[in-house]
């Protein structure tokens, strides 16, 4: 378990699939998280089964995002990770709503961030977020991510194209007492 | 066969192995890719033998670059294709370096863009290249790219991580110019 102030990252386990089936049939959740098809808990159950057998690693960090009271409230990961670069690619959710906008996503990335630059050695984590997303862009922004472009239209939600924010932390700017 | 200007882009065969592996192992041709390791011949020929024996589709579109006299000096190709937002990631490598640097490359490219916008039907092609890839960077401005923005460090090549440029062009502008 790595620990947060207001959240503990542990590892994803077989009983999350039931809460993971009940986000992804929250549609506003999706189109903030590029997940477009709803999926059964038929296809989520193999799923949450293949990477809760797999020892975590390097390659695929996957962890399930809990309260102090354990409550299991959203996931986050890094993809795309990248051993010869150093660099992976962070995206998270906070699926149960009422845990939105009190600062317990911020919390998961800050200590996602920690584990990826001090235990990982990561050098560079970045993510893309929809321009749509103010709310989740100010976040980033917080834990210390630097907006560096601007992949226009990129992402097709709701009838038109949305901007795709590209945002990056370095380790070398990123200071854990700053944040 | 699809037709530019100086190069045709035709489907990859089998016979195009040995050139592929011998440029996918060639250090001057690889600084400017993705690629880092050495590759068998073995491993080429099974990705090879897995792209030739699927028809071509919206999902993998893989090309050979050959010029007007039927030489094959490269390969492109479009991934990452979604179909939702209409958008893939474009690659290209011209593993013969006599062809560098005379247009065989943005003829590709333009050729590829065509087909990509007039019948694929996509709406935007995106690319990455490395910060010092000038010559890369300077010819894909030229086929109407727009540098969107800089992924800092991404990449760690030859002792140093280096910036990767975020390029992409959308149909909407690539259809006001006059190669379109």
């Amino acid at each position: 378990m790595i620990a947060g102030k207001l959240v503990n990252l542990r590892a994803r386990e077989f009983g999350d699939a039931e809460r993971n089936a009940r986000w992804s049939s929250d549609r506003e959740l999706l189109a903030l998280t590029g997940h477009r098809y709803p999926q059964s808990l038929a296809a989520i159950k193999p799923a949450v089964r293949g990477y809760a057998s797999e020892p975590l690693s390097h390659a695929d960090p996957r962890f399930a995002i809990e309260t102090k009271d354990g409550v299991y409230i959203g996931n986050i990961r890094l993809s795309d990770v990248s051993s010869d670069d150093r660099h992976a690619q962070l995206s998270i959710m906070i699926g149960e709503r009422s845990y939105w906008s009190k600062r317990y996503g911020s919390d998961a990335v800050r200590t996602l961030l920690r584990f990826a630059f001090r235990e990982m050695n990561l050098h560079r984590v970045e993510l893309y977020v929809y321009a749509t997303n103010a709310r989740a862009i100010a976040a980033y922004q917080k834990c210390g991510f630097v907006q560096e472009g601007i992949r226009r239209r990129a992402y097709y939600s709701r009838g038109v194209w949305v901007d795709v924010i590209v945002m990056s932390a370095l380790a070398c700017e990123w200071s854990e007492e700053a944040r | 066969m699809i037709a530019g200007k100086l190069v045709d882009l035709r489907a990859p065969e089998m016979g195009d192995l040995a050139r592929n592996t011998r440029w996918i192992n060639d250090r001057e041709v690889t600084q400017f890719l993705s690629v880092r390791y050495e590759l068998s011949s073995a491993a080429e020929e099974a990705w090879l033998r897995d792209v030739v024996s699927a028809p071509m589709s919206f999902e993998r579109p893989f090309f050979a670059i050959e010029t007007k006299d039927g030489a094959h000096i490269g390969n492109t190709n479009l991934f990452d294709v979604r179909p939702e937002d209409r958008v893939a990631e474009m690659g290209i490598m011209i593993g013969e370096k006599p062809y560098w640097s005379r247009g065989y490359g943005s003829d590709a490219v333009r050729t590829l863009l065509r087909f990509a916008f007039d019948e694929m039907n996509l709406h935007r092609v995106q690319l990455f290249t490395y910060s010092f890839n000038h010559r890369a960077i300077a010819a894909y401005r030229k086929c109407g790219f727009v540098e969107e923005g800089r992924r800092r460090g991404a990449r760690y090549r030859q002792g140093r991580h280096h910036d990767f440029i975020v390029m992409a062009v959308l149909r909407d502008e690539w259809r006001l110019r006059p190669d379109a």
